[in-house]
């Protein structure tokens, strides 16, 4: 047989051909097989597809990668010139069917790439049945996500935690308030920017239970870095409607306690504070403001002397002319919010502020109030 | 086939050794060579502080916390001027160094085809320089090289300003370098040299020019948009007011995409006539490496978008992947055919080799994590994280900068007469190779587990991969100072050298090291292939450019001292 007699020659170049490549697609699935140890945990259905797409490409880019090291490791070895040669090489000036070959093949394997990655696209992209809306707001530095309540038109449960359950098909409608950020959660593949002066979409089904970290992608000022939320996926519907109904009743049964209300207003992460203030009590981590832990105290010894206002006065500024009274050290990088115009994203109604400054000053070391309330709701009532 | 008697014609009556002066490279002055001079060492001064800035960058990234910068808008400071000065004052600056130099000596012409434009185009640069660092004392641009807005018009401070109108002033630098090139090639080239006897360098910066002639006006008018936003109260930008936030990522990146290939063909360049001449073989497929980067510099142009994959409608993601795809393939046309020049040589590991070989087994990782970016559904986890932080490395340190290090280890002797020292040189290399995969290649990692690029405070989870990746860093920083000692060391020290120390056949090698002022006595006649190397005629030829130009006597190998000639010049 023929195959036995070129196995008996074994300097045939075309068995030397088939085994080098035999070698290289075995290194190149071999290297494929690392993808999962690398990859974050693969929780949504899209991840499941683009990290298949993505071991089709280490296979191909692992064997294009033996390939060329291969050759160059032989070629150094085997054409090195030898101490005292000082001969010149052949004079081969090319070949004319294996620059075709070698055109032609990365030709076709990146048509191919491009298809199928054409087809993961389409399919991770599509709209699915029964989907929930959640909007995404972006504000240097924090995400705020926000849930329709059914049969409650104007209300909207507002969460700094973006909660969901396995399963259920979620499409993100997202704006910024400011510069452009990019929503990004590792663990399911997805990643979005978000443009100022247009509303953007992604989609995303979660497949696996649990708690994962979502990103800010996109350069967003100092900030940048710390604007960062969880995504908790639930188990099931059950466990998430538990979460959502507690909100649900909290917003249908405000507690009277302005203190109390401001708390869950700012916990809630409806506001973008957590970004850029540091508070313990809230967990806020960020730094691009000024430290908020002791805030009452702060404001009652050093800036009310500062500014001539009473500590009341001065919070409600902060928060509506914050350029008024800059901290010493900081620059004008805090939004300035307003009670006029419901649409945009630095809304903040009256109502809010009150109970933000009224929680704010308790902020202190024996948790008294520094303010004085009364005096806070007619400063309110006037803004009305 | 060319006599071998007369290959070089002109005169033969001997050139005066040149002897040029510090002075003279200090002051405006219009011959090439010394414009070349004056672009490489003001590029490897912006090195050294784009690498500094790197080094902080890095230094920060050792902790999930921050802790050298006192805010983030301090850290990302830091990483919008290290891009910056990398790209557009160390990379492009650089390789039109190596461009002003070697053009006309390789075209055996006397100079450029515009010297007074060449010598306006270098003067540029320094003003640029230091424009963009002056920012550094008004409020320093924070916004990135990319500078998206509105992050970059309404949430900046003043050196965002400076850093437009710096970059306004390299750009038009850039544009008028380019034409000077196009000319010069278009008609400056010897008798017997048509466009398919050029050496493969001069195909480079051909293509070079024509991107940068066609791209960078796009650029200085973005940026024209960017300052008015910014000064004059327009609103180009600003949706709020009826602009665009995604006009400036479409416009910048219509430039900065084609700006990777000005960053990397004349590489592409230099690397063949390294690798052809220290593997003592003709290039394999000349005209295939010639036309994939004009191919490139065409296909270049219809890629942009890949970069706003996250950003960019979803319809048109689909056909900017296509294009991206394809760009592939030349890429891979020139390594491969690279890797058949190689094959069947005499291999001489020289540092310029080495640095040569060692760009093409980095660059093919870039490759494949750059198609592995073209591909939507895996851009849209990796993009804006660390897996493109490493393959832009991987293509303009492993790239650009491993070529202009083979570059200069060429071309050195040429330039001073003297040879780069080869023991340091060669510790340069394996320390440079080592540390530079072990800086970039772990980013990749990091990338995929979805650390985002440009910030300071990430996720503990993070923290090791980081810590690994600093102390390459450092590592690899330590090693441009060994390259910048054997600069300096070898400007007085190296071993003396004749006109061809590496017996190449490009007319570059066809005068004395350095060449007088005007290059060349009589017109020099090329030989017939600029890479017929493994024929008779060609080692006549060599032959007889060693005795025409007869190489400095060698002492007995005993003496190390340095040669008793008078240093200095
Ligand atoms: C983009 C970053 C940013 C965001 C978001 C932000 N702040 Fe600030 N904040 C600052 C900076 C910077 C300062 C200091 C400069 C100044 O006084 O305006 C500041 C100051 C303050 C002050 C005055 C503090 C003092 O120590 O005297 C208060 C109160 C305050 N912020 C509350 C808030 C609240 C409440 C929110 C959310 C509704 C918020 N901030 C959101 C950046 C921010
Ligand atoms: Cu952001």
């Amino acid at each position: 047989m023929d195959a036995e007699r070129s196995n008996t020659t074994n300097s045939s170049p075309v068995l030397w051909i088939i085994a080098a490549f035999a070698l290289l697609i075995l290194g190149g699935l071999l290297i494929a097989e690392t993808a999962p140890l690398i990859l974050p945990p693969e929780a949504s259905a899209e991840a499941q597809q683009v990290d298949n797409l993505f071991k089709i490409l280490l296979a191909i880019g692992g064997a294009i990668f033996l390939l060329v090291q291969g050759a160059l490791v032989f070629s150094v070895i085997r054409f090195r010139a030898r101490p005292g040669d000082k001969s010149d090489g052949v004079a081969l000036h090319g070949n004319a069917t294996l620059e075709f070959v070698w055109t032609a093949i990365p030709a076709v394997i990146v048509l191919i790439l491009s298809i199928i990655s054409f087809q993961v696209w389409v399919s991770t992209t599509s709209a699915k049945d029964n989907e929930m809306v959640v909007n995404v707001t972006g504000a240097r530095f924090t995400w705020s996500f926000s849930y329709a309540v059914p049969d409650h038109e104007n209300l909207k449960v507002n969460s700094s935690t973006l909660h969901t359950y396995v399963g259920q098909s979620l499409k993100m409608v997202m704006q910024s308030a400011d510069v452009n950020h990019a929503f990004y959660i590792p663990a399911m593949r997805i990643k979005q920017d978000l443009l100022v002066g247009r509303t953007t979409e992604i989609r995303f089904t979660p497949t696996l239970a649990g708690d994962y970290p979502v990103f800010c992608a996109e350069l967003c000022g100092s900030g940048h870095g710390s604007m960062r939320a969880r995504i908790v996926v639930h188990p099931d519907e059950a466990t998430y409607l538990s979460w959502f109904d507690d909100e649900v009743n909290v917003l249908l049964n405000p507690p009277a306690d302005p203190v109390v209300r401001g708390q869950q207003i700012l916990s809630s992460g409806q506001y973008p504070c957590a970004g850029c203030h540091t508070l313990t009590e809230l967990g806020w981590t960020g730094v691009t403001g000024p430290n908020q832990n002791g805030l009452a105290d702060r404001v009652v010894k050093t800036r009310v002397a500062a500014t001539g206002l009473t500590p009341e006065e001065y919070l409600l500024h902060s928060l509506y002319h914050p350029s008024e009274y800059l901290v010493p050290g900081f620059g004008n990088l805090m939004p300035q919010f307003q009670a006029n115009d419901p649409n945009a994203p630095s809304y903040m109604p009256v109502e809010d502020m009150e109970a933000i400054v009224a929680y704010l000053c308790t902020l202190e070391a024996s948790g008294e109030n520094v303010c004085n309330l009364d005096n806070l709701q007619s400063l309110a009532s006037q803004l009305k | 086939m060319a006599s071998i008697t007369a290959p070089m014609g002109g005169e033969t009556r001997s050139i005066p050794a040149p002897s040029p002066r510090i002075a003279d490279y200090l002051r405006w002055s219009i011959d090439h060579k010394i414009i070349g001079v004056q672009y490489i060492v003001t590029s490897l001064f912006f090195f050294v502080i784009g690498g500094a800035l790197a080094m902080l960058i890095r230094w920060e990234l050792l902790t999930p916390t921050l802790d050298l910068a006192t805010n983030g808008s301090q850290y990302n400071s830091l990483f919008t001027l290290h891009g910056t000065v990398m790209i557009f004052l160390w990379v492009i600056p650089m390789m039109a160094g190596f461009g002003n130099y070697l053009v006309p000596l390789m075209l055996g012409a006397k100079d450029m085809a515009f010297p007074w434009l060449n010598a306006f185009a270098f003067w540029l640069i320094p003003p640029a320089g230091i424009l963009l660092l002056l920012g550094w004392f008004i409020g320093p641009p924070e916004a990135g090289w990319t500078s998206y807005p509105p992050l970059s018009t309404l949430y900046s401070p003043d050196g965002q300003t400076l850093w437009a109108m710096a970059l306004h002033l390299l750009g038009i630098s850039s544009i008028l370098g380019a034409i000077n090139f196009i000319v010069t090639i278009r008609n400056m080239r010897p008798e017997g040299m048509g466009y398919w006897q050029m050496p493969l360098f001069v195909w480079a910066v051909l293509a070079t020019a024509i991107i940068q002639v066609l791209a960078t006006p796009f650029l200085t008018g973005a940026l024209t948009l960017l300052i008015l936003d910014r000064v004059a109260g327009t609103s180009f930008f600003d949706p709020s007011n009826g602009g665009d936030v995604l006009l400036w990522q479409n416009v910048f990146w219509f430039y900065s995409h084609p700006a990777v290939y000005i960053m990397i063909l004349p590489g592409f360049g230099m690397v063949s006539e390294v690798l052809a001449t220290h593997a003592r073989k003709p290039i394999f497929g000349y005209r295939a490496i010639a036309l994939s980067s004009m191919a490139i510099a065409l296909v270049g142009f219809t890629v942009w978008a890949h970069h706003m994959f996250t950003a960019l409608q979803p319809e048109l993601r689909i056909p900017f992947m296509i294009t991206s795809m394809i760009i592939a393939v030349p890429t891979g046309i020139k390594i491969f055919s690279w890797l058949g020049t190689l094959w069947g040589g005499k291999i001489h590991f020289t540092t310029a080799m080495l640095f040569a070989l060692g760009f093409l087994s980095m660059f093919v990782i870039g490759g494949i994590s750059g198609v592995m970016l073209a591909s939507v559904p895996v851009d849209i986890h990796v993009h804006d994280t660390y897996f493109v932080v490493s393959h832009f490395h991987f293509v303009l340190f492993g790239g650009s900068v491993f070529l202009i290090y083979s570059g200069l280890y060429h071309w050195f002797p040429k330039i001073t007469g003297r040879l780069l020292d080869e023991r340091l040189g060669k510790l340069h290399f394996v320390l440079t190779y080592v540390s530079f995969f072990f800086t970039f290649f772990p980013q990749h990692i990091a990338g995929l587990e979805g650390m985002p690029r440009r910030i300071a405070v990430y996720d503990p989870m993070y923290t090791n991969i980081n810590q690994l990746i600093s102390f390459s860093a450092f590592v690899l920083g330590i090693t441009t100072f060994i390259l910048l000692y054997n600069l300096v060391h070898s400007l007085v020290a190296g071993e003396r050298v004749g006109a061809n120390p590496w017996r190449s056949l490009t007319l570059e090698w066809a005068t004395t090291s350095p060449p007088p002022p005007y290059n060349f006595v009589g017109d020099p006649v090329p030989f017939e292939d600029p890479y017929g190397y493994g024929t008779e005629e060609a080692t006549a030829y060599l032959d007889a450019l060693d005795r025409r130009f007869p190489p400095p006597t060698k002492l007995p190998p005993t003496a190390a001292v340095p040669h008793p000639e008078p240093a200095g010049d």
